[in-house]
């Protein structure tokens, strides 16, 4: 499998300062979707590191790759197959990784908050918080846990404002709190990195406010590592570091 | 885990799958239904078959075999298989009806006293008094019932245990024949199942006479005489004049094999063997011609015979056990006899000794041939179950696309994607063979009410008691049947199924994710 240089100086600059090795590190990261015939080159070689415990925004206008990138830095896309780059965790390559073992990446060790929710309809919020925990620990192991879990849950939902609303279905929430919901659900496995598809956008200032403060309490308590992608400066500004794609690149 | 959690509110939350249960059960319940009508009859007739006819059957038609007392009796010592055995004649005869009319019939000598130990005929004898109403007479309306013909009842009755009459002259009981109730076409069968003769209920039958009008005949038919022609065959085979025996009707038997209850007619024993020339005979030699004064001197005799012996089988004895033991039996007697009654090793190569199911063979067979080829085809309709379930799985896993790619991108695995759509078309199995069972158990248990009820507001009637051998359509579940109908349900649920998991199992997240 062919890895591209990490030593470029070009590229380390652009990736950014960080202590130590860092927890994710893409490299000449290239996305490109086929319409037809057309090839639409999303990203077209990002370099990043983020590492452990920092809370990094990516910025960027709409349609420039965020998500896609997010996508990809989750385990859950695959850059392209040749000249894709390479997108490491912990040093491992996310293409090297079998199934089963991406299967227990993205459950464990990402949290993964998406752009629009994407919650089950059908269940509870808790069940929905509590899905992670399932899909992770499987029939007998989640019947042993479960009652550690389900309180862990009504804790996190407790402490972004929705004690009260464990027993509803994600029809009956505000788009705001439907977002609340997908990040406890992300944070229900206690992952290493959270990567979150602009987790505030449908939230009041002040209450996005809020949901980040309260992130940034469990990032000092657990050493999160947080990505958070976002249009407003505001939330970038909060951030440890920010950086901003621009023409399927890491503009420095 | 998430699987159980995902069936339970998918079960519980979405029409449509439900609906694909529905047509589990709509197959399940055909494929039971059918299976245990014909299942049933199948068994019935075999029953009906043992009940009226014992267990096993010694037989050599038409010239008999002599010394059957002593056959009876070396039978009936081995009582650790045999219950009791009693010689009949089974010949074949004409009989003239009350309007005249011949019909062939079934002809069966017996001896009410030694044929009552093999056969249930108290039980077989319809008119007797009762003293409560037949399962669908809801009315109460069968003549059985009626205070005022409870008499003549009891009468009919008696005189059918001992297949006498009195004399209506000399009031001594006089030999009387049973008929079989739907021999005569004077006892009517009622939707409720019982039989009805009092003229201001029923139709009379009616015959032409010379001049070209008609009369008409009703009545009770132990009241009244039938007249048998029948074929005599000497010991030698060679066939004797033509007789006829009239003889008082006692009662009407009723075995529920239509077939009995339409041909076969009971005569004592005794008066069969006389007009058959199967009695005790003797040869007288020729007289003297020169001593006019002395006596004939009987030169041989030769002994009664009857065509068959049936056995009962002691409880717990197979047909079968039953049937070996009789060989041996029947080995032992020739010995004691040989050269005058028919030798075993000829009894054996053409199983003149045989279970009733041996003699049924041929019907059995084509019963058992027709149930499987019914049950194979119902099997095939019933796979546009799977195809239902696959085109309700397969617009459910459309419709949760994006449930899917969020199970996959919080790391379900494949499989585990896969496994929720096999769990829940299991799911719709389980609860559609489950509904099946039920529906199917309700109807066959109903099943005679169901069409009774048909055949009354609707006008509606499939199960022709002329037509099919039994009066009530049988309605016994074979658990065994229950089971494998049980299992095919969830098998067609899971191949439909199987499909669309697949399709879920192979989606890419993102695209999932992004599906609008
Ligand atoms: N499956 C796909 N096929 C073709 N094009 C796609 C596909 N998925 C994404 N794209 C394109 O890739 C580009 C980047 O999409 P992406 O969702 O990553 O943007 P984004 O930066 O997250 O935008 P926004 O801020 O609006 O969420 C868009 O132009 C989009 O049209
Ligand atoms: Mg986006």
């Amino acid at each position: 499998m062919p890895t591209t240089d990490v030593n470029s100086p070009m590229v380390s600059s652009a990736a950014g300062p960080t202590a130590g090795q860092p927890v994710l590190r893409a490299r000449g990261v290239r996305k490109t979707y086929r319409l037809g015939r057309v090839n639409v080159p999303v990203l077209r070689g990002v370099d990043l590191d983020v590492g452990a415990g920092e809370m990094l925004a990516i910025l960027g206008k709409s349609g420039s790759g965020k998500s896609t990138l997010l996508h990809l830095m989750g385990g859950l896309d695959r850059a392209d197959a040749d000249g894709g780059g390479e997108i490491a965790f912990d040093g491992r390559s996310i293409r090297s990784m079998s199934a089963r073992e991406l299967n227990d990446y993205r459950c464990s060790t990402i949290g993964f908050v998406f752009q629009f929710y994407h919650l089950l309809p059908e269940l509870t919020v808790l069940n929905n918080v509590c899905l992670a925990a399932m899909v992770r620990w499987g029939r007998l192991g989640y019947s042993s846990r479960r009652a550690g879990i389900e309180a862990r849950a009504s804790e996190l939902l407790e402490a972004f404002g929705l004690g009260g609303r464990l027993k509803h279905r994600p029809a009956e929430l505000s788009g705001g709190e439907r977002q609340r919901v997908a990040i406890a659900r992300a944070l229900i496995n206690e992952p290493r990195v959270l990567l979150a598809d602009e987790p505030t956008g449908n939230l009041d200032r002040a209450t996005g406010s809020q949901i980040l403060d309260l992130l940034a309490e469990h990032q000092r308590r657990t050493g999160l590592t947080m990505v958070l992608v976002t249009h407003d400066n505001e939330v970038a500004a909060r951030a440890g570091r920010s950086v901003r794609l621009v023409d399927g690149v890491v503009a420095v | 885990m998430y699987h159980a959690v995902l069936t339970r509110t998918y079960l519980t939350t979405k029409v449509m799958p439900l609906l694909a249960a529905l047509a589990v059960m709509l197959c399940a319940a055909m494929v039971l239904i059918v299976w245990s009508v014909m299942g049933g009859f199948l068994v019935k007739l075999l029953e009906s078959g043992r009940a009226t006819s014992g267990d096993v059957k010694i037989t050599f038609p038409n010239q008999g075999f002599a010394h059957y007392d002593e056959l009876v009796k070396m039978l009936e010592a081995d009582t650790a298989f045999v219950a009791a055995a009693a010689p009949i004649i089974e010949t074949a005869g004409l009989v003239s009806l009350p309007d005249d009319r011949l019909e062939i019939a079934t002809i069966r000598g017996v001896d009410a006293a030694s044929y009552s130990r093999v056969i249930d005929l108290p039980g077989m004898l319809h008119w007797k008094p009762l003293d409560t109403p037949v399962p669908k007479d809801t009315l109460g309306r069968d003549p059985r019932l009626d205070p005022e013909l409870r008499e003549k009842m009891a009468r009919a009755f008696e005189n059918g245990l001992t297949m006498t009459r009195p004399d209506p002259i000399s009031g001594k009981p006089v030999p009387a024949m049973i008929s079989g109730i739907e021999m005569t076409g004077l006892s009517f069968r009622q939707f409720g199942g019982w039989y009805e003769f009092r003229p201001q209920f029923v139709n009379a039958i009616g015959k032409t006479l010379p001049d070209g009008s008609v009369t008409w005949i009703n009545g009770f038919m132990p009241d009244k005489f039938l007249t048998l022609r029948l074929l005599p065959i000497d010991s030698e085979g060679r066939v004797v004049e033509m007789a006829s025996l009239t003889l008082p009707v006692a009662n009407e038997h009723r075995t529920g094999v239509f077939e009995l209850d339409k041909r076969m007619i009971l005569v004592p024993l005794a008066e069969l063997q006389a007009k058959l020339k199967m009695d005790e005979s003797r040869g007288v030699a020729a007289r003297d011609p020169y001593d006019p004064d002395a006596p004939a001197t009987v030169a041989r005799t030769i002994p009664a015979r009857v065509t068959t012996v049936v056995v009962r089988a002691k409880p717990g004895v197979s047909p079968d056990e039953l049937r070996s033991r009789a060989e041996a039996v029947y080995a032992r007697w020739e010995a004691d006899h040989r050269g005058r009654v028919p030798s075993a090793s000829l009894m054996k190569a053409n199983s003149l000794i045989r279970t009733w199911k041996m003699e049924q063979q041929q019907i059995v067979d084509a019963v058992e041939n027709e149930i499987g080829m019914v049950v194979m085809l119902l099997t095939f309709i019933s796979f546009t179950a799977s195809f239902l379930i696959l085109a309700i799985f397969w617009a459910m896993v459309s419709e949760k696309t994006k449930d899917v790619g969020i199970l996959r991108a919080i790391g379900a695995s494949r499989l585990g994607v896969a496994w929720v759509w096999v769990r829940y078309g299991l799911a719709i199995g389980i609860l559609g063979s489950t509904l099946g069972l039920t529906l199917a158990y309700l109807i066959v248990t109903n099943i005679n009410e169901i069409h009774d009820w048909l055949g009354a507001n609707l006008g509606i009637v499939i199960w022709k008691p002329n037509v099919y051998y039994f009066a009530e359509i049988p309605r016994k579940i074979n658990p065994l049947h229950a089971g494998f109908v049980f299992a095919g349900g969830i098998a067609m649920s899971l191949i439909g199924a199987v499909v669309p998991a697949w399709r879920a199992a192979t989606m890419d997240p993102v695209r999932a994710l992004r599906f609008e």
